[in-house]
């Protein structure tokens, strides 16, 4: 388990990227930019959550996996429904 | 609570905790659905005795009756009674003396009955759900739909089928932790039995597909509670509807299937004497199906207007899923031909699952074509089709009753009446449902067709009738084995293998005397050393007390009344909930923009506001009885784990429902995704006043996931100040997050737009809405944590709550990282 000096900067890292997020829809980025500079930082997010402070890096990979294959699953259903309708 | 009162009495059976009863309930109880679900068919099909029907049910009373008959088998009966025989067996296959939370289990019990009380109910509420069990949009909601009206019976059962799923969400945590973490020693996955295998597969998929349903029955009930908009509109609703129901849809076949092809596997190789042929071959065939099944869905949907390329993948897709079946029925046909066949009751019911299989899988093939489907969807042929598939099933399952009657009961059936039921059964299902494919031009759920076709359909009705007289048959079978059978021996069966036949019939309530062991390459009894007791009653005491070791024995228990508790609080709140729509169009008739288009609706009664109070009421009481309870639980010290060593029960229960919740989340932003493609993405309308709220509770949020951080950095520390500090800011900025959403909730609702105003204000206020939903829950379980922190100075020597807490308060943090761009800002 990391040190709470560690969880202090993942805190204020994810503080940044949550700003970071505003910042490209409060200003004047072209908007396909805006989305994928958005996706990048809430993926950026989410790793550092799920790997930090719910300790996914200390388990077995077979938690991520397992975590992996739910994230598929949504994907999976999202981006075959939404490529039907194209 | 420890001492199980006896099976003679009621207490016993509202308080068991322990699997075999568990097991035993399930089965009784699917066992009464079936004979509900089978009382449906045969008023319908007098009905379809001739063209128009003889006049016993009206239009909206036949489409009752199919429906519940749908919703009943598939759900109510098929599932559940797999889920009895898993309960009773998957522990003693793997070498388990229970399930891994055994309250749990139970609970998920109570919530099945309930659930399906919860239907029987709807039928006294106006009238039950008769949208047909796949529940297709617009059918399945009020606004727009005149002739189905906002009955509260119709609210009744999809609530019901929540509590279903709510049901099976946890009995399928239960299985995972158990069969992943709790197998003997030397039981590797590959030598795991059949049975335990098909099961395995099962609850994997029922992980995965059960979520996709729960998030879009949490979007209908919403609809029809809540007057949102989901599936009433034209933009797209039907085709979100079909998409996400059948996305768990096609799996619930496999998932209803594969524990009868568990039982097949068993009984064949029992009854041949011989080990299945190509036995990794077929646990890799029945792998790849799991797999498929989540690659075929939209072959349900190729009269929909999705296009042609991707029916075209999907047609691709279905021919391959047949491939893996084709090798597990060579295995069976091979096995047989390399055995000795002894033609036993249970026997003869799996050998006539696996014909009608046969004929079940090939007339399936036709309709994964594209072409041909345009021809036979909405005909019988469909519906021979799927019943020679689900009720080859049944007849499998029927063969798993024969086959572990004895053991479970302790008795012997007569193979007579074993017999004749077997030969009752099958030529009442052929009668019944071959003469469909000859009658396929028959639209399915009317009762009008050509006159042609009246003798196929008095057939089948013939049919139905001798099916059902087998059903009886099999109950007085089994009634006399149970009043007069002579007593079973361990095992009846010469050549039966698994661990469940190696102790006495019925087996003793914890199983085992000593710990099972495969380490030798056979099922042996250990008696450990109490070093390396596996957290059962150690034997052997009187020796070791002589030997002067000091042990304390590790007690389990087996009984609590709190499931059942909370089992009826549940199934009253939810009642109370069905009732509410009258009351939500009062409201919204209120207001400056009420819904267009709403129907009649029932006039409101008191009663379900006061149920819904009242439910909640025993839901708090019981829940926290449920907290406080001292239950102990041995986890077992030597089993195999592979691939989830290393991690505790709780937790990686806590992960595996964690899974299930990305899903339920997935797939409720995949409908703001889906349904802002359909509109043209740009054209949507940015619900919310303004994106700072939306900023603020995003650093909120991320604060408390700190703060959740420091409470189990301080528990480690065992610092009660920091960790009720930590646990109190968390609870005090859960509140903040509350607070703001309240806020920019009621700036729109100032402006007269709530969440009927249009679909984006629907998806905008239900997806909010189920995440501020998961806050106030992990509030509630915050002050629980405080007070118990306050007043036994709690997980200070155990912190690991506080981590399992954590895990759930950051999974809610993730899914705001992602609700604050799609919603405020893009």
């Amino acid at each position: 388990m990391a040190d709470l000096r560690t969880y202090t900067i993942i805190y204020v890292l994810l503080l940044v990227l949550g700003t970071g997020k505003f910042v490209f829809f409060e200003f004047d980025f072209a908007y396909s930019i805006a989305i994928g500079g958005t996706i990048l930082l809430a993926v950026a997010k989410i790793g550092l959550i799920a790997a930090y402070y719910q300790h996914l890096i200390e388990e077995p990979r077979s938690i991520t996996y397992m975590m992996a294959t739910a994230v598929f699953m949504v994907f999976l259903l999202t981006i075959a429904a939404g490529y039907s309708i194209q | 609570m420890a001492d199980l009162p006896p099976m003679t009495t009621v207490k016993r059976w509202l308080v068991t905790t322990n699997h075999k009863d568990v097991g035993i309930l399930y089965i009784a109880t699917a066992i009464f659905f079936l004979l509900l679900g089978g009382a449906m068919a045969l008023i319908f099909r007098i009905q379809l005795w001739e063209p128009g029907g003889v006049g016993i049910l009206s239009g909206n009373e036949f489409n009752q009756a199919v429906t519940t008959h749908g919703l009943l088998m598939v759900f109510w009966f098929l599932s559940p009674i797999a889920s009895g025989f898993a309960n009773y067996l998957v522990p003693l296959q793997i070498g388990a003396k229970d399930l891994a939370f055994p309250r749990m289990n139970a609970l998920s019990y109570w919530f099945y009955l309930f659930s399906g009380v919860l239907l029987i109910i709807s039928f006294f509420q106006q009238g039950t759900f008769a949208g047909g069990w796949t529940m297709y949009a617009p059918l399945n909601v009020p606004t727009y739909t005149p002739a189905m009206e906002a009955t509260t019976g119709g609210n009744a059962v999809i609530l019901g089928l929540m509590l279903f799923v709510i049901s099976i969400t946890i009995g399928t945590v239960n299985f995972l932790v158990t069969i992943h973490r709790s197998r003997a020693e030397g039981l590797g996955l590959w030598n795991m039995p059949m049975f335990t295998w098909s099961w395995l597969l099962t609850v994997w998929m029922m992980l995965f597909a059960f979520a996709a349903l729960l998030a879009a029955l949490l979007l209908l009930v919403s609809d029809r509670v809540l007057l949102t908009q989901y599936f009433a509109t034209d933009q797209g609703s039907s085709l979100l509807w079909a998409h996400l129901f059948w996305f768990f849809g096609h799996p619930e076949v496999y998932i209803v299937f594969f524990p009868a092809l568990g039982i097949m596997f068993e009984t064949f190789q029992t009854f041949t004497g011989r080990r299945l042929v190509g036995r990794k071959w077929v646990i890799i065939a029945m792998v790849l199906v799991a797999v498929q099944s989540f690659l075929v869905w939209m072959h349900h949907m190729f009269l929909t207007t999705i296009n042609l390329e991707i029916k075209t993948l999907m047609m691709a897709t279905t021919i391959g899923i047949s491939l893996p079946f084709d090798l597990m029925v060579f295995a069976l046909i091979y096995t047989m031909v390399k055995g000795r066949v002894r033609f036993t009751t249970p026997f003869l019911f799996s050998l006539g699952a696996l014909v009608l299989f046969i004929l079940g899988g090939i007339t399936g093939v036709f309709l994964g074509a594209v072409v041909l489907d345009y021809e036979f969807r909405g005909t019988y042929w469909v519906v021979a089709h799927f019943h020679y598939v689900m009720v080859s099933g049944v007849t499998a399952l029927v063969a798993g009753l024969y086959y572990w009657w004895p053991k479970i009961t302790g008795k012997m059936y007569s193979e007579t009446l074993g017999k004749l039921n077997f030969a009752v059964y099958f030529i009442g299902f052929n009668m019944l449902y071959f003469p469909m494919f000859l009658a396929w031009e028959t639209p399915r759920r009317v009762f009008h067709f050509a006159e042609g076709a009246q003798t196929y359909h008095q057939v089948a009705t013939v049919g139905a009738f001798i099916l059902g007289a087998s059903f009886l048959i099999m109950i007085l079978t089994f009634a006399k084995s149970w009043v007069s059978g002579p007593e079973a021996p361990d095992n009846p069966w010469e050549f039966s293998r698994t661990a469940e036949w190696a102790i006495p019939s019925p087996p003793p309530l914890e199983n085992w005397d000593g710990r099972p062991s495969y380490a030798s390459g056979r099922l042996e009894f250990v008696e450990d050393s109490p070093a390396a007791t596996d957290g059962g009653v150690a034997h052997g005491q009187g020796n070791q007390a002589e030997a002067g070791i000091e042990h304390e024995e590790e007690h389990a228990d087996h009984a609590s009344i709190w499931p059942f508790g909370i089992g009826v609080g549940t199934f009253v709140f939810f009642l109370g909930l069905s009732g509410l729509t009258p009351y939500i169009v009062d409201f919204a008739e209120g207001t400056p923009n009420p819904p267009e288009g709403l129907t009649t609706v029932p006039e409101p009664s008191m009663l379900y506001p006061i149920l819904t109070v009242l439910g909640i009421g025993i839901m708090g009481v019981t829940l926290y009885k449920f907290g406080m309870e001292d239950f102990e639980v041995p986890e077992m010290n030597i089993a195999e784990r592979w691939p989830f060593g290393g991690v505790g029960n709780t937790k990686f229960g806590v992960w595996v429902f964690l899974a299930s919740d990305v899903v339920v989340f997935g797939a409720i932003i995949g409908a703001y995704v889906f349904m802002r493609i359909h509109m043209g993405w740009h054209e949507w309308t940015t619900v919310p006043f303004a994106s700072w709220p939306g900023l603020l509770n995003t650093y909120v949020l991320l604060t408390s996931s700190f703060t959740v951080i420091l409470a189990l950095v301080m528990a480690e520390r065992k610092s009660k100040k920091g960790l009720l500090g930590a646990m109190t800011a968390t609870l005090l900025l859960g509140l903040t997050f509350m607070g703001v959403k309240a806020y920019e909730y009621s700036v729109k609702f100032a402006d007269g737009e709530y969440w009927w105003y249009g679909l984006e204000y629907s998806i905008y206020y239900v997806t909010t809405g189920l995440h501020a939903l998961h806050v106030i829950l992990g509030l509630f379980i915050a002050v629980f944590m405080i007070y118990r922190i306050i007043s036994v100075d709690a997980y200070l020597e155990d912190h690991r709550p506080v981590e399992f807490f954590g895990l759930y308060w950051h999974f809610v943090d993730i899914v705001w990282v992602l609700l604050f761009p799609l919603f405020y800002l893009m």
